[in-house]
């Protein structure tokens, strides 16, 4: 009781202002305070929404069709649309392996390229040169998913298309795993730059002066010390590239040639990732096949959830020498 | 016979439009210690980087002159800059090891001349830090990071780690001016120690530290050596009044 009166003071207290300028001050303090409520409320309504929509056709019977297990769910290798075919055979387990399969080869590709391209930049090209190449990187950035994915479809699925002829594959339109991981690999491309060039870029120079003076090469020292001095913020510009890959929908839709069972392995097979099988068809469905694609999201967040806490665990590991 | 390592005549160097150095002419006994001295500015360090071309990152750095190291001019075209860093070490003012290692940070300079051997990296390292009187501190710790040594450790660390290329020349940028009492104390005995073996030229701004440690000593100002001799002599007797008012105190 005691405790809530000065409480009351202190709020009383805080409440009487000895002059106009106080009060704008605190005026200020609770529209700032306002703001924050407002964007990070967002967060909880986000996913209540989903979870609420998400869970619907684990727990009711979907219209007759039934309940949907959820172990079945979770480790399913097909995807039936329930309302043509009259089933609760929806299963992800193929989907889940599809997206981090995907996201790791695009990692791959664009990891090694971003980071070499980063250190170009940011310690070999001439400063007019790499001016204009860190410009060129933003505006890579700045490119909306949409066109990533007509490019994708435009250009890169021609492209693979001819490749699997190669092979003597024949790829139905070029919409493969090759496609999708390129088209990967390229949006999350200018991330990797960006970040790995920060990092390179906020290497102590007497780091690298002290590797010269020891008779290192400018490529040794680029090597040796800056790139694992920086690798802390190169790890940062992986995590990031890793959400991008795995939440990207609209581009990777477009190419991936949405298929309905897998897990899809092989380069010139078709394949879905949870966000293209989200969006696929999702203004022309009802009922099951409607509410299943939250459920698609839940798992989806929670995904990226796992991923990140991992990655962070991971740097936190690798970035210990680093730590002052 | 010749006794000097270094031999500097008529050494210019601008920074731009500015006249760093002017008309530099000295000569770098063997086996010594060579203080240089001199208010901020003066161009002391600038001449310590002509010794083993770190002014090269300097874009807008130009330099005219000879400086021979042995007689060679390490400024030719065909000279190989990487192996005069290799025989002329550089430890610099605030001490920076490398985020690996206190093994690794050693190991880094005879590593990129392609000595792979591990014996061989494990003699070089504990010698190298022994000689640098740090090896009872860190021979447990040879695989835990470097940056969790003390700063006077670390310095001690980065003179371990020139020393590891076997150099005949240690160059020292104010090495103690980031370090408390007793780590410089630790430091200046390390360099009298390592004379024996090494040629040690060395910039400070404590006149105490030139006059305890050094054989030779030359005062710089304002981009011009003013007088260069014995250290006895520069303190007790400088022939110079420009000299023994900085050396007395009275600027600078």
């Amino acid at each position: 009781m005691k405790k809530n009166e000065s409480l009351f003071m202190n709020l009383k207290k805080s409440l009487s202002f000895n002059s106009k300028k106080e009060f704008v001050d605190f005026l200020v303090r609770v529209f700032f305070l306002i703001c924050t409520i407002i964007s990070a409320s967002f967060i909880f309504i986000i996913i209540f929404f989903i979870a609420r929509e998400g869970i619907k056709p684990f727990v009711t019977d979907n219209d007759g069709i039934g309940r949907v297990n959820i172990i079945r769910f979770l480790m399913g290798t097909t995807w039936l649309e329930g309302t043509v075919f009259r089933s609760n055979l929806y299963g992800v387990g193929f989907i889940i392996v599809n997206t981090v399969y995907i996201t790791l080869l695009a990692l791959l590709i664009a990891m090694p390229v971003g980071v070499l391209t980063a250190l170009f930049i940011a310690k070999i090209a001439p400063k007019k040169l790499s001016e204009i190449l860190r410009t060129t990187v933003e505006l890579l950035a700045a490119i909306p998913s949409i066109v990533y994915g007509l490019f994708g479809s435009g250009v890169i699925l021609k492209i693979v298309y001819d490749l699997a002829k190669v092979f003597g594959v024949q790829s139905p339109g070029g919409n493969s795993v090759l496609a999708t991981v390129l088209v990967l690999a390229l949006m999350i491309l200018p991330t990797i730059t960006a970040l790995s060039e920060v990092a390179i870029r906020s290497v102590r120079s007497d780091i690298e002066k002290g590797s010269l003076a020891l008779g290192a090469t400018k490529t040794q020292t680029n090597f040796k010390v800056v790139l694992t001095s920086a690798k802390s913020g190169i790890f940062t510009a992986a995590i990031l590239g890793t959400g991008r890959a795995l939440g990207e929908a609209t581009a990777v839709y477009l190419v991936a040639g949405n298929a309905r069972s897998g897990p899809s392995l092989g380069l010139f097979q078709t394949t879905s990732t949870l966000t293209s099988t989200m969006l696929q068809g999702l203004k022309e469905t009802i009922g099951i096949d409607y509410d299943i694609r939250f459920s698609v999201g839940i798992v989806l967040m929670i995904i990226i959830l796992l991923t990140n806490t991992i990655l962070n665990f991971v740097k936190r590991r690798i970035g210990k020498v680093d730590v002052k | 016979m010749n006794a000097d390592v270094f031999t500097i005549k008529n050494l210019d160097l601008h920074y731009g439009t500015l006249q760093a150095l002017k008309d530099i002419n000295i000569n770098i006994e063997k086996n010594k210690v060579t203080a240089l001295i001199g208010p901020s500015g003066c161009g002391k360090s600038t001449f310590l980087r002509c010794l083993n071309r770190m002014n090269d990152l300097i874009d807008v750095c130009k330099i005219n002159g000879d400086v021979l190291f042995h007689e060679n001019d390490v400024y030719d075209r065909n000279y190989d800059v990487i192996s005069l860093r290799t025989k002329v070490g550089m430890v610099f003012q605030k001490p920076n090891p490398f985020p690996m290692t206190v093994y690794d940070n050693i190991a880094y300079g005879p590593r990129c001349q392609g000595v792979k051997n591990k014996d061989k990296l494990d003699k070089i390292v504990e010698n190298s830090l022994k000689k640098s009187a740090i090896w009872e501190e860190v021979k447990d710790r040879l695989k835990d990071s470097a940056i969790g040594l003390s700063g006077g450790q670390q310095q001690r660390l980065c003179i371990a780690r020139a020393i590891a290329m076997e150099p005949e020349v240690i160059l020292m940028d104010e090495p103690t001016s980031a370090l408390d009492p007793i780590a410089t104390l630790k430091i200046e005995q390390l360099i009298t120690d390592l004379k024996k073996n090494y040629t040690i030229i060395i910039v400070t701004h404590s006149m105490q530290q030139a006059a305890r440690i050094s054989d030779n000593t030359a005062f710089f100002l304002t981009g011009e050596l003013i007088e260069y001799d014995k250290t006895d002599v520069i303190f007790s007797n400088p022939k110079h009044t420009k000299t023994e008012d900085y050396i007395t105190g009275r600027f600078g």
